[in-house]
């Protein structure tokens, strides 16, 4: 008699622990799934803000360091054309003259994404960060 | 009797509940983690510069290629389409920046639609694609 009840007791125990591996077949697929479709993309780039319509106007009256490309991708900052290696030394120059100046790049429609890459990335080596993109005539 | 067999064979089985919760963090931890980023399908030779630096919420990518096409999610899209379709994957993923792959030789022009039609689509942190020198 009390070899039957402890029989009993064991077989009630078993059958209320919940049978855990069908659940951990699961969640094992699902964190697979995951490690395997996760994209860990190191794509580096500059940071460009279009800025609104009217904006670069009032941009241009407060002094801004305009910077034209120009459809030939021919550089002028500040109406003077400028060699492309040329232009973060011109920046610089006028940065210092009055450091709160933001550029401005003016950029024609024909010009190509190498120029304009230049020409950001040396107004960020000069110390100007705070760079707005227009569209120019060319 | 019973009772010693009954003992061994708890002892035998080996306890899967730190395993468990193990597994379950690192689960957690890749779904939320898991960004479904829609690559452009085309390869461009990006422009270089020093002062490149890596975007944190970028999602989004848009790639001009020299033959000056417009390429989202692996397909063509029209100028005209981008908006929307900049629309599409935002609505997927709300917080993510745009990053645009545009080629050395490839037109302005379209880079600057990019860029509008992301501003009207709602994305706030645009990024023009370029190599680390």
């Amino acid at each position: 008699m009390r070899r039957r009840h402890i029989a009993a007791i064991g077989t009630a125990d078993d059958e209320n622990e919940i049978n855990l591996t069908p659940m951990l077949d699961v969640v094992f697929i699902m964190l697979i799934f995951f490690i395997v479709t996760a994209t860990f993309i190191r794509e580096t780039g500059i940071d460009a803000n279009r800025p609104d319509q009217d904006q670069p106007q009032v941009v241009r009256e407060s002094g801004a360091i305009l910077v034209i490309i120009d459809n030939q991708d021919q550089i002028w900052v500040d109406n003077q054309l400028v060699d492309p290696r040329a232009v973060r030394a011109h920046i610089e120059r006028m940065y210092a003259e009055n450091p709160e100046r933001p550029v401005v790049i003016q950029i024609g429609p024909n010009s190509t994404t190498n120029t304009l890459v230049g020409v950001m990335d040396a107004s960020r080596s000069a110390g100007v960060y705070n760079i707005s993109l227009a569209e120019g005539p060319g | 009797m019973e009772n010693d067999r009954y003992i061994e064979e708890e002892e035998s089985e080996i306890n899967l509940t730190p395993m468990l919760d193990v597994v379950f963090i690192m689960l957690i931890f890749f779904i939320v983690t898991a960004v479904f980023v829609k690559e452009p399908g085309v390869d461009v030779s990006k422009p270089e510069a020093a002062t490149a630096i890596t975007p944190e919420t970028a999602s989004i990518f848009v790639a001009v290629t020299p033959g000056n096409e417009i390429w989202i999610d692996g397909k063509p899209v029209e100028p005209a389409a981008v908006r929307s379709e900049l629309e599409r994957l935002r609505s997927e993923n709300p917080e993510g920046g745009l990053v645009i792959q545009s080629d050395q030789s490839a037109r302005n022009q379209l880079l600057i639609a990019v860029m509008d039609a992301a501003k009207q689509a709602g994305i706030g942190e645009v990024t023009i694609a370029a190599g680390r020198q």
